[in-house]
């Protein structure tokens, strides 16, 4: 079984933007391999890179942009980085698709709900309108919307913000694809929403046999809701786990750091929050060794000249010199 | 109904001081109908009794409210000079006037909105650079520059089209577009710079929308994300514009309206004003603040068209 090719591998992939100050490197060398029917959260700071990893992966970065030319994307042994951007379309919300971060902005506000589902069912599937309509009324059924036929003529504004976000899970899932990639789904939602709405992801990916990127800086909705999980900081992913053992043996002190600073609820009332000092270190020029040192207990001379690789042992791997027991 | 009710409210107050107004202003102009009516060897007396007859010695306010009372009642009044009744003379001329406007306007759309897409969608690009040079050499040059290059060169030099004159709907549709097409392009030319200019921006903007990303990651291509997901949105200001330039071109056509002989409310509101047929000049000022405000509603129903957010606040008043 572990010869089956993977939904996604990624290998070596570098994304940098072109900035006033020269090259800005987002993404610095990322590699991980995602099989089917799994959920691979990827954790970190804002500024991490990781929604940037997210939109390389399907070609969709802004203009300023690139990603290096030895990286690879196979998506189901096809490598992403080499199609033409014709071919590219195909495949994007057909094979893979995205849910972004901000439901309130993510669906146009000019077009209807229906509208919206029904163009991506009509140019992947071909389906006639009439079809591809009572198709849409279905999918939003199954992502928990009442009166599902009803809600076809209505308008994003119309919808509150949980709403919106079952009817951007709608669209990515409306042609059933391997990988869907969710970017912050729940960030811009009320608490009691966000439960609801990993759940209904973590459902959906199930029943259908997908995969998942879930893409988060709360370390609290990683372990319900994920199999795996790769910590980014600084554009490099620096330590990566199945869920288990990532919260059991954490060996990266970034990880450890971000572990502590989610409040507890044990933790006595009015204590003080962990927080981690300083900031992730500057892009543009980065400095030479770990990137994690400035602010890191545990540095020594040697975090300072040399980054660390990300080794393991194909479980669990890390990049540091200095792991925690 | 309120938002009617607050609509009609504002067409009121407009009407009322840009009629007065423009009463005022005609009124302390040196020279009146009278010496225009009398003419050159009118003695003094002539003059005055001249005066006395059309009831221009009354004071200022009590002819502006005699005019507005005749209005209230469906009377636009007579011109001084010829006692042309002024409503049939506006139904007249509008036509032909809204005629150019129109034209005019859709021509300038026709351009506008390929090349503010165009510009939009590669910013700074080599069509984006050509467009915005031809558009900004089109609206450095005056109107009346550019009704005289085009009947040199599509008149005269090709004969394609005549260089002046009008011909009436009856007389069949090409034979009345033919005359009416070099001055619309001659306005249309000035006027669509600033609507590709305005989409430009607007459509900019929208591009670096979240829902932007999404209908790409749907794998929707470029056309359809220009025009099915972002044309709309950014259609705000370029309909604004479009508004303001329908209410000015309606009677800033003048010149044009005096090069191609065409007869419309422009040359009837200069000549009012070369004769201070005051009458005249009220008619025509009155029509020019109804199109405006009736343009400006328009252009509400517009947005309300374009964003079914602007429909939902509305209809909850």
């Amino acid at each position: 079984m572990t010869l089956q090719t993977p939904v996604l591998e990624v290998q070596d992939l570098r994304t940098a933007f072109v900035t006033a100050r020269g090259m800005l490197q987002a993404v610095d060398g990322v590699s991980f391999r995602l099989e089917r029917g799994q959920i691979l959260a990827i954790v970190g700071e804002s500024g991490s890179g990781k929604s940037v990893l997210s939109r390389s992966i399907l070609g969709l970065l802004p203009r300023g942009a690139e990603t290096s030319a030895t990286a690879q994307v196979l998506l189901n042994g096809q490598d992403l980085t080499r199609l033409p951007e014709r071919q590219l379309r195909r495949l994007r919300g057909r094979r893979a698709s995205m849910i972004f971060q901000d439901p309130m902005t993510s669906l146009n506000p000019t077009l209807s709900i229906g509208a919206q589902i029904v163009e991506v069912l009509v140019f992947h599937m071909g389906l006639a309108k009439a079809a591809a309509r009572a198709r849409a009324a279905e999918l939003l059924r199954s992502v928990g919307l009442p009166e599902p036929g009803l809600q076809l003529d209505r308008y994003p504004h119309q919808l509150s913000g949980g709403m919106r976000q079952r009817v951007a899970i709608a669209i990515a899932l409306a042609c059933e694809p391997d990988l869907l990639i969710a970017d912050e789904p729940t960030t811009a939602l009320d608490v009691t929403v966000q439960a609801e709405i990993l759940d209904l992801l973590r459902r959906e990916v199930r029943e259908r046999q997908m995969s998942m990127i879930l893409i988060t800086h709360d370390m609290g909705i990683v372990a319900g809701h994920a199999d795996e999980v790769a910590v980014m900081y600084a554009g490099r992913i620096v330590e990566r786990a199945p869920v288990r053992p990532l919260f059991a043996q954490t060996r990266m002190p970034y990880t450890r750091a971000l572990l502590d600073s989610i409040p507890q609820l044990s933790a006595p009332a009015h204590g003080r929050l962990e927080a981690i000092g300083g900031r992730p270190p500057d892009l543009v020029e980065p400095p030479p060794g770990c990137s994690f040192e400035p602010r890191c207990r545990f540095a020594t001379a040697r975090c300072r000249a040399d980054a660390p690789p990300l080794q393991g042992d194909g479980v669990h791997s890390f990049a540091c010199w200095h792991p925690l027991r | 109904m309120p938002y009617l009710m607050r609509r009609l409210q504002r067409l009121l107050i407009v009407l009322l001081v840009v009629t007065f107004s423009t009463f005022l202003l005609v009124s302390v102009l040196p020279g009146d109908a009278a010496y225009q009516i009398g003419g050159m060897d009118a003695s003094p007396e002539e003059i005055e009794a001249i005066r006395e007859d059309l009831g221009l010695n009354s004071p200022v306010i009590l002819r502006y409210l005699s005019w507005v009372a005749g209005l209230i009642q469906g009377d636009w009044g007579t011109s001084l000079l010829t006692g042309e009744s002024v409503w049939d003379a506006l139904v007249e001329r509008v036509p032909v006037s809204m005629q150019l406007m129109v034209m005019a306007q859709i021509m300038a759309l026709t351009l506008a909105i390929p090349a503010g897409i165009i510009g939009a969608w590669r910013p700074d690009g080599p069509a984006d650079r050509a467009l915005t040079a031809v558009g900004f050499a089109c609206v450095s040059m005056p109107g009346f520059m550019t009704a005289i290059l085009l009947i040199y060169y599509v008149s005269l030099h090709l004969g394609w089209l005549p260089a002046t004159g009008y011909e009436p709907m009856s007389a069949g549709l090409w034979a009345n577009l033919k005359p009416m097409i070099l001055p619309a392009l001659s306005l249309a030319l000035v006027e669509w710079t600033a609507l590709m200019r305005t989409l430009r921006a607007e459509m900019i903007s929208t591009l670096q929308e979240n829902y932007i990303s999404l209908a790409r990651a749907k794998g929707m291509g470029t056309l359809r994300i220009l025009l099915v997901h972002a044309l709309r949105p950014s259609g705000f200001s370029t309909i604004t514009i479009l508004g303001l330039q329908v209410a000015r071109l309606l009677g800033g056509a003048i010149i044009l309206e005096q090069i191609f002989g065409i007869p419309g409310i422009g040359r009837l509101l200069v000549h009012a004003v070369y004769t201070r047929d005051l009458v005249v000049i009220q008619g025509c000022v009155t029509f020019f603040a109804l199109t405006y405000v009736a343009v400006n509603f328009l252009v509400d129903l517009a947005y309300a068209w374009l964003d079914p957010r602007v429909r939902e606040a509305r209809s909850h008043g």
